[in-house]
């Protein structure tokens, strides 16, 4: 009785059902608002505490070590301002302490006028000399007070070699704006696919199923296959929305450059979100009510966060944890998603990703073929 | 294919719940014959929806046969579908659609022309008296309006059996004697009727009498029968001789 019936397929009753669900949905104006407003939320919160890399960060480095064009000073200056994590600023360390303040630069760095000599002393053996580089940091930012000072030892160390110098460093109290968000935005993109799809899929599922309106369909002509493409198609339509809205949002607000080809990247994002939503259409199935379905969706989301290479790159994870990512969807959507937007890749590169997602979509299709009902059990 | 006298025929039907711990439906011998109103009518429990749900093919029985117009059940269900009109006890539309587009849903599963399902919409909505209600959301209506958009449903495509569960229920008395004279007008025209009932004088307008207790048929006949077989002068007291004790539970 469980056969599947392909030959006597309808796309009109199919597109009758999809036209309802999409009506339904649209007119529910709490789920509506959330196809909308979320990715744009989700985007902003992620994508600000996700940004990764940092750059130029604004710094004003006073060099009173000038005596010959070989002093430490200079050379100190000079790998300082070819560091992209810094940027340098014109203004000297007395003037650069209030726009810390104001948040206009992170930090100042003020080198000593003696410090050559102190070095030469130090080298030469010399008693107790302290090497001393004074520096005026603004400390709310751990990360970007990190990348300044790891920018300074690299500085140091490309100067001097090992020496040991002191840094006397002063905390400002006003935090800076970041920047470098580009980087963040493939995996967040990925995340928010994710969740939403999987949380207007799931909802709108089981809403059907707890109505009691899905029994009066199995007594119509409406068949398994029309009935669950029917599913498919109206919510795929929204992840589509949610594709073309979070692609928007990251390209026109975050300034996000796609480096690859875009229709390619709406390709894989649209891919993923069909994943997404058999994926859904699957899970279903195990939930009794909306609260059952909402609480799978972080249960999915999370640990797929935690595998995907969102926030540590898979390669740094435990062996362990890397074989597991290889079966979360999101290690594929981030890896097309990042390699399209960042590295420009194209379908070259790529294909063997895209396989593995199209294995995925094909997994979780059967999988809700076969769960599929059309008539009660018990 | 001869036609046959009856359009529902159920033998030995049987369903359990729970392992067998429920018999729900035990052993249902039931004979519909075309064109007529029959009210299978019993206590709260007794089982009328489980049969039904299993003449209608959405649930499938443990054991025994169903065989509607000729078709044999669940397993040519799907080739029933097209003439059985279902409106299932649990007032099943969809809230947030309009009364129009609930009915017209239905009509574009039915795969009817936009012209004559207007026209069917039409006549229905006068019939079950919704016509102000037409763009209103279902959601806004009363429990008795719901059932009636229910039913219009279940009308729609015009079909020649329809299983109503307990299909009166909420319904004014006013409208409900209404309703019994469109269901005679179907009947007339060859529609057959199963109507569920746990109320009593539903069934005295019937043209047959199915009473069922604990999953077993324990009485049937036209309403004259039952009453003068009972000797008693309503068909509620013939219910009260048989089973009196259940609905005095109630
Ligand atoms: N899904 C189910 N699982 C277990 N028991 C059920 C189920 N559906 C109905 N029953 C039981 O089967 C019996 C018949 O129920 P039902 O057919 O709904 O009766 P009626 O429609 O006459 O009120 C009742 O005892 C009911 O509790
Ligand atoms: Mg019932």
């Amino acid at each position: 009785m469980s056969d599947i019936d392909f030959t006597n397929f309808s796309s009109s009753r199919m597109l009758t059902v999809s036209k309802r669900v999409l009506r339904q949905i649209t007119r529910d104006r709490r789920t509506f608002g959330m196809i909308i407003f979320m990715p744009l939320l989700i985007m902003l919160v992620f994508g600000i505490a996700l940004s990764g890399e940092i750059k130029n960060i604004a710094i004003v480095v006073e060099n009173q070590d000038t005596d010959t064009s070989e002093a430490a000073g200079i050379v100190i200056k000079n790998a300082l301002d070819s560091d992209t994590r810094v940027s340098l600023k014109e203004g000297t360390y007395s003037s650069a302490i209030n726009e810390i303040e104001d948040g206009k630069l992170s930090a100042a760095i003020l080198i000593p006028a003696d410090f050559t000599t102190n070095l030469q002393q130090k080298a030469a053996g010399g008693p107790d000399v302290t090497l001393e580089i004074r520096i005026y940091i603004d400390g709310t930012d751990p990360l970007i007070r990190a990348n300044i000072m790891a920018a300074l030892q690299d500085a140091l160390s490309d100067a001097l070699g090992d020496q040991g110098v002191q840094f006397d460093e002063t905390l400002a109290h006003d935090g800076a704006e970041q920047s470098g968000l580009d980087v963040a935005i493939p995996a967040v993109m990925g995340f928010v696919l994710t969740f939403l799809v999987l949380l207007l899929s799931s909802l709108t599922m089981v809403r059907e199923r707890i109505g009691g309106t899905q029994y009066r369909l199995y007594t119509t002509p409406l068949n398994k296959m029309e009935l669950l493409s029917g599913y498919v198609l109206a919510l795929t339509f929204f992840g589509f929305i949610e594709v073309v809205s979070i692609l928007t949002i990251s390209v026109f607000l975050f300034g996000a450059t796609v480096a690859g080809n875009f229709t390619l990247l709406m390709l894989a994002a649209f891919m993923y979100a069909i994943v997404h939503v058999l994926l859904a259409v699957f899970l279903s199935n195990f939930a009794e009510n909306e609260l059952q379905a909402m609480q799978m969706v972080p249960i999915i989301a999370l640990p797929s966060m935690a595998l995907s290479g969102m926030l540590v790159p898979v390669d740094s994870l435990p062996v362990v944890a890397q074989n597991i990512s290889n079966f979360v969807p999101l290690t594929y959507g981030i890896r097309l998603f990042e390699g399209i937007m960042l590295k420009g890749f194209d379908l070259g590169n790529l294909w063997l990703d895209f396989l593995k997602l199209g294995v995925f979509l094909l997994v979780f299709f059967v999988l809700s073929v076969l769960t599929v009902k059309d008539h009660n059990e018990s | 294919m001869s036609i046959q006298e009856y359009i529902v025929e159920t033998k030995n039907l049987v369903k359990h719940y729970n392992k067998g711990e429920v018999k729900a439906v035990n052993g249902l011998d039931l004979k519909v014959k075309r064109g007529e109103i029959y009210a299978f009518i019993g206590a709260n429990g007794a089982g009328k929806t489980t049969a039904l749900d299993m003449i209608s093919g959405v649930l499938y029985p443990t054991s025994g046969t169903i065989i509607v117009d000729g078709l044999e059940i669940p397993r040519e269900r799907k080739r029933m579908a097209h003439m059985i009109g279902v409106a299932p006890q649990d007032v099943s539309v969809y809230s947030d659609l309009t009364v129009k587009e609930n009915i017209m849903f239905f009509a574009d599963l039915y795969r009817l022309e936009k012209a004559q399902s207007n026209s069917r919409m039409k006549e229905l909505l006068g019939v079950l008296k919704l016509e102000e209600k037409e763009n209103e959301l279902v959601r806004n209506l009363s429990g008795g309006m719901k059932r009636r958009v229910s039913i219009a449903c279940a009308l729609i495509h015009d079909p020649k059996l329809l299983l109503f569960d307990e299909a009166t229920v909420g319904v004014d008395p006013v409208l409900r004697q209404w309703f019994w004279k469109y269901f005679k007008e179907l009947s007339k025209k060859g529609t057959t009727l199963i109507i569920t009932s746990h109320v009593m004088d539903e069934a005295e307008k019937a043209d047959r009498i199915g009473l069922i207790r604990a999953g077993v048929l324990i009485e049937e006949g036209t309403p004259a029968e039952l009453k003068e077989k009972y000797r008693v002068q309503t068909i509620e007291e013939v219910f009260l001789k048989l089973a009196g004790d259940e609905f005095i539970n109630e």
